[in-house]
């Protein structure tokens, strides 16, 4: 079979594989912020004591959370356009990805936020602190060192996630292996190539949370 | 209108018929105290007798079902006292310590000073190289919390409240999480303190600090006041069977 394997078409196929890693990254770095965006929303509205906010976050993250990808994908892919709305097939990806990973990020915050013992929460209460100061001073630093590393997890399942992007023509990582596929029927060397550099993304990825896990360490907090 | 009880020669706390309740259970009943200014009131009585309630509720850590609360001449649940800046003006130090494990020793004790009453940072930082140097601990203003031990930890949260300036401290049981050996360490802390005028409640079994500073004992049993008077009175003629039972068991320790 390697015999048949061709490591020259793949050289050849090289810049285009490169103009999709490009692509992919920045699509992955934006799309991340928007979910973090939309997650924090989330996590302070799912975390009121009140329903009016809770019970919209919650069934925003229950609807994310039972649908799958594609099928979201798709409803923002055809549904937008139908109400009116005509944007680029990339700014639909990365929407679809913002607010499908923000709602897996709302639940990484919130668990961060009520990780947190009640202690620092009454410590800030008594020195005269409001609810924001005390978010601001005493638990949102705390619960954003617990969340790094499920974030970065997180992050990852995202720049997989992003290959469902190709679907509707959004010229990144995956779109360029099935480029190569279709162009020379060489299926093999497109896919097997496009889970190489997916790979070299995740030790990319991976690399960073071990070094913000040293320098949790560095600065003192209780693991 | 706000009550200005204080300024008519009450106290600084003041409880009036105060009740509470969790649920079914009655964990306040009916209790009446004043705490004069500059007073230091030691609050003992066996486990869950409504001691740590009975302080949380004057810095709203709790809130009351009935009767007046007032302190600092200001009635709790008052639409017209302002809840947050009254906590500014009362100190509390928790049993677990509570310190804030991101920062350090002096971020600890400066950080309320800085963005709660607005003291310049440079002012903040000064005040609170002195006020860990007072707790004895100038040479960890540096140290995190992690890097404490338990008696360095409590210390650092006494100072942390001293740093906002307060009218009142209160202590709900700051040496019962400690080892034995670290205990007189905080207890000295507290001691100066109270030597410099502070008024304070604190909720102890410790007799020797009583007996050093408390001008009353209050004693608690099953949510009531049920015996109050001062340390020797307390200690060596305890007037009800509850006071003398439970003065027997932590004695025979």
């Amino acid at each position: 079979m390697l015999e048949n394997f061709s490591f020259r078409t793949i050289v050849e196929y090289l810049p285009l594989f490169g103009q999709g890693l490009v692509t992919t990254v920045w699509l992955s770095v934006l799309a991340f912020a928007g979910a973090l965006a939309v997650g924090i929303v989330l996590a302070a509205m799912n975390l009121q004591r009140g329903w009016l906010f809770r019970i919209p976050a919650k069934a925003y993250i229950d609807a994310v959370r039972a649908t799958p990808l594609l099928a979201q994908l798709y409803f923002l892919y055809f549904g937008l356009p139908r109400l009116g709305i005509i944007l680029p097939e990339l700014v639909v990806g990365i929407l679809a990805l913002s607010l499908n990973s923000g709602a897996y990020v709302a639940e990484i915050i919130r668990a961060g936020i009520l990780s947190i013992p009640r202690g620092q929460v009454e410590a800030g209460v008594a020195s005269g602190m409001t609810y924001v100061q005390r978010m601001r001073f005493v638990i949102l630093p705390q619960a954003f060192k617990v969340t790094i590393p499920p974030l970065l997890g997180q992050a990852i399942v995202l720049v997989k996630d992003s290959a469902l992007l190709s679907l509707i023509a959004v010229a990144e990582l995956t779109r360029a292996g099935q480029l190569l596929a279709s162009d020379r029927f060489m299926p093999a060397e497109g896919f097997i190539t496009i889970a190489a550099f997916y790979l070299l993304l995740y030790y990319g990825l991976k690399g960073l949370a071990a070094l913000s896990g040293r320098w949790l360490g560095l600065a003192g907090v209780r693991t | 209108m706000t009550l200005n009880l204080s300024k008519n020669g009450t106290g600084m706390i003041e409880f009036r018929g105060v009740n509470k309740w969790f649920g079914a259970l009655n964990v306040l009943k009916d209790i009446t105290l004043s705490v004069e200014p500059r007073e230091v009131v030691v609050v003992c009585g066996p486990s869950g007798s409504g001691k740590s309630t009975l302080i949380r509720c004057i810095n709203g850590l709790e809130t009351i079902r009935d009767g007046d609360l007032v302190v600092d001449g200001q009635r709790l649940g008052d639409p017209a006292t302002n809840m947050t800046r009254l906590r500014t003006e009362i100190g509390f130090v928790f049993q677990s310590f509570n310190l804030y494990p991101h920062k350090t020793a002096l971020e600890n004790v400066t950080l309320a000073p800085i963005h709660v009453r607005k003291i310049p940072r440079a002012e903040a930082e000064k005040a609170g190289r002195e006020l860990l140097a007072k707790v004895g601990l100038a040479d960890k203003v540096n140290a995190y919390p992690a890097q404490l031990s338990g008696g360095q930890q409590q210390r650092v949260a006494i100072a942390r409240c001293l740093g906002m300036r307060p009218k009142i401290m209160l202590f709900d049981e700051p040496t019962s999480a400690l080892d034995p050996e670290m205990i007189s360490e905080v207890l000295d802390v507290m001691v100066a303190v109270a030597e410099e005028g502070m008024t304070m409640m604190v909720v102890t079994h410790e007799m020797g600090f009583a007996r050093k500073v408390a001008q009353r004992v209050v004693f608690m049993d099953a949510g009531a006041i049920v015996e109050s008077g001062t340390p020797d009175e307390f200690f060596s003629h305890p007037k009800t069977d509850r006071s003398r039972a439970f003065l027997s068991k932590i004695l025979r320790h």
